[in-house]
């Protein structure tokens, strides 16, 4: 189980060759997908069959992909089955309670080492042959292996491949590449937004136990962009119906106030991007009720979390922030749904969903974060359903030759972020913008072209 | 997993008029129910629901047979699908009659079949628990398709009204691990 026997199942990357080879879509044409200084983005990246499985290595086999939280496994022996891109994974929890990723593919005839969703285990047998495997990801046993094999058969060489695995903060991250950077390097000047959520007190945070799961007919980058970018849809017509669910009893939706304050973020490097609204509590009232409201702006723990985080507008102003690490974690801080876009071929994403509350939260306001995110940001939620279905008839309508030739309209705010803004680092712009999701689909292009972190690298 | 109260209910063949009138009851309390959902007759539905209604639908995982009664549904503290009380649920009404409630504007088409009805238990004079299983087709804009089916623990309540009884407690166990649909728009 020592350190160097793992790397050498490691993956070295995307391969060069395959960059030149497949004449389908030339570095050339995938570079014209998207135009950032025209604003414009061809539709083709959510749909072309080519596109995706060429994104299924270059992207999902070399980017950090959120697998969870530490405290979804927090016992030695605890596991959890997930997915980096359309690969199934194991994630362990070692006896050292250091983390492991490993496929979840016995490498003798391709099974799957393990068919539950978690639990607790000592190892890992396979149920077609029986090759059985450590909590680390080791063939420790072959039945009739001397009996049956031959000279040249050597266990130490037939684990199944693993991957980097790091945390930030509480949430667990893989990749596969090991010239990949590291997983801090690669969330660049992101960290700051994501802090919001996940560093409020130093106490962290914990997961609330459960992963909901659900399939959206829909390309995986709808979600992503949304979440990185799209303010847009929910201050103007996409979850009215959403905010009138939340309201108090004989309030009006003519009555609500919808913030029009606020800025979005894109990382400097890496497709990260972040935006929310900063002083008006309505929307996030009628996302998370008055409890949890109070409880971010104006408790004990909110001025707590003000000197933690060093300024009462990141703890206390910050409403209804959206975030995504590129590609597939997303997440909204203060509402603290966290997910991954688990893609299933260009027309289908599978959510995976749960989440995060502050580890020493009273125990009523861990209970109302649990019962007002599932209420609004679930397959039942009464925001999420909504966006489900705005994604399934884009990707309908992009069935038509017609609808797929005609590029989108990406150039909202173009030119107009800058760094300098006084109280939030980084670039920062309106937060009715698209300068993060341009950076999205830039990083996409970037990863889907360039063979080297030499060149890819932040 | 039959435990032993079921056990007697189910067995004891009670066919006396009082037991065969109650169960006829709670059939048509079922049937009439199901008729307002598909008939979108949704105020009146939830005017179903008691003042102290628990909809609940736990999350169902995958687990080994050793795990499995440990761990197969979300437990109270966890996420779940659904885990509401009765102002979330008005709130879903709100939600679901509005002019722009996209996900059920244009409305789905639904088909709630209840069968399988069991009392389990009179828990007091007011109180049953109800078992019955359930297969809701949905059908929506032009050719999405949706199957549910699943179990439902409910606690009806006798009640002033049409039907007789008021829903007290739904817990709804749903047959599928990842919900394999773009949203839970309905109700079941
Ligand atoms: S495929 Fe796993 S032991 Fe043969
Ligand atoms: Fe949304």
């Amino acid at each position: 189980m020592t350190a160097g026997k793992t790397k050498t199942r490691l993956n070295i990357g995307a391969d060069p060759r395959e960059f030149q080879k497949r004449p389908s879509w030339t570095n050339e044409d995938i570079l014209g997908l998207l135009d950032e200084e025209d604003g414009t983005l061809d539709p083709r990246i959510y749909t072309d069959e080519d596109l995706y499985r060429l994104e299924q290595e270059r992207v999902f086999g070399r980017a950090w992909i959120l697998l969870g939280h530490e405290t979804h496994v927090p016992k030695p022996g605890d596991f959890l089955t997930t997915y980096m891109g359309e690969d199934p994974v194991i994630l362990v929890r070692q006896k050292d309670k250091s983390l492991r990723v490993f496929l979840n593919q016995c490498p003798h005839r391709g099974m799957r080492i393990c068919r539950t969703d978690g639990g607790n285990a000592k190892s890992f047998t396979c149920s077609y042959h029986g090759w059985a495997y450590d909590l680390g990801g080791n063939l420790i046993n072959v039945p009739y292996e001397s009996e049956a094999f031959c000279s040249d058969f050597n266990k130490s060489e037939w684990g199944p491949t693993h991957a980097r695995v790091e945390t930030y903060k509480g949430l667990v991250f893989a990749n596969w590449d090991k010239n990949a950077p590291t997983l801090l390097e690669y969330l660049s000047d992101a960290t700051y937004y994501m802090d919001h959520m996940l560093d409020r007190t130093p106490a962290g945070t914990e997961v609330i136990g459960g992963m909901q799961k659900w399939i959206i007919p829909c390309n995986w980058k709808f979600a992503a962009e949304q979440f990185c970018s799209d303010m847009y849809h929910a201050g103007t017509v996409s979850h009215l119906s959403g905010i009138e669910a939340g309201l108090p009893e004989g309030m009006e939706l003519s009555d609500a106030k919808i913030p029009t304050v606020g800025y979005q973020f894109r990382a400097k490097w890496g497709g990260h991007g972040t935006g929310f609204y900063v002083g008006e509590p309505g929307m996030l009232l009628a996302i998370m009720g008055p409890k949890v409201t109070e409880y971010l702006t104006d408790s004990e723990a909110a001025s707590r979390a003000e000197q933690h985080l060093g300024s009462a507008e990141r703890a206390r102003q910050l409403m209804v922030q959206h975030m995504t690490v590129f590609p597939t974690c997303s997440f909204l801080p203060g509402i603290n749904t966290v997910r991954t876009w688990q893609p299933r071929g260009p027309h289908e994403t599978e959510i995976w969903a749960f989440t995060v509350v502050d580890a020493d939260a009273p125990e009523e306001v861990k209970e109302e974060y649990r019962r007002q995110t599932l209420r609004t940001f679930s397959a039942g939620g009464v925001f999420e359903q909504d966006d489900g279905e705005n994604w399934v008839e884009i990707q309908s309508v992009l069935r038509g030759h017609q609808a797929r030739k005609r590029r989108f309209n990406i150039q909202m705010g173009k030119g107009r972020s800058g760094v300098g803004n006084k109280d939030f680092p980084g670039s920062i712009g309106y937060v009715y913008n698209e300068e993060a999701a341009r950076g999205l689909y830039r990083q996409w292009i970037r990863m889907m072209t360039e063979p080297s972190w030499e060149t890819l690298g932040p | 997993m039959i435990d032993e109260k079921m056990r007697a209910a189910t067995r004891q063949g009670d066919i006396s008029l009082e037991a065969l009138s109650l169960q006829h009851e709670v059939e048509q309390f079922y049937y009439r129910e199901a008729l307002l959902l598909d008939r979108h007759e949704f105020n009146d539905w939830f005017d179903l629901l008691d003042e102290d209604i628990r909809y609940f639908m736990p999350i169902r995982t995958n687990r080994t047979r050793r795990e499995q009664k440990k761990l197969e549904y979300t437990k109270d503290n966890e996420f779940a699908h659904f885990d509401d009380d009765l102002t979330m649920m008005r709130g879903r009404q709100r939600k679901l009659m509005s002019d722009v409630g996209w996900s059920e504007n244009p409305a789905s088409r639904t088909r709630h079949i209840v069968g399988n009805v069991l009392i389990e238990e009179e828990l007091s004079a007011s109180e049953l628990s109800v078992v019955s299983s359930f297969i809701v087709y949905r059908n929506r804009l032009e050719r999405q398709v949706d199957i549910f089916a699943g179990e439902r623990l409910d606690v009806l309540r006798r009640a002033e009204n049409e039907l007789g009884f008021k829903i007290a407690k739904r817990t709804i166990h749903i047959d599928q691990s990842t919900i394999l649909s773009n949203n839970l728009s309905l109700f079941f």
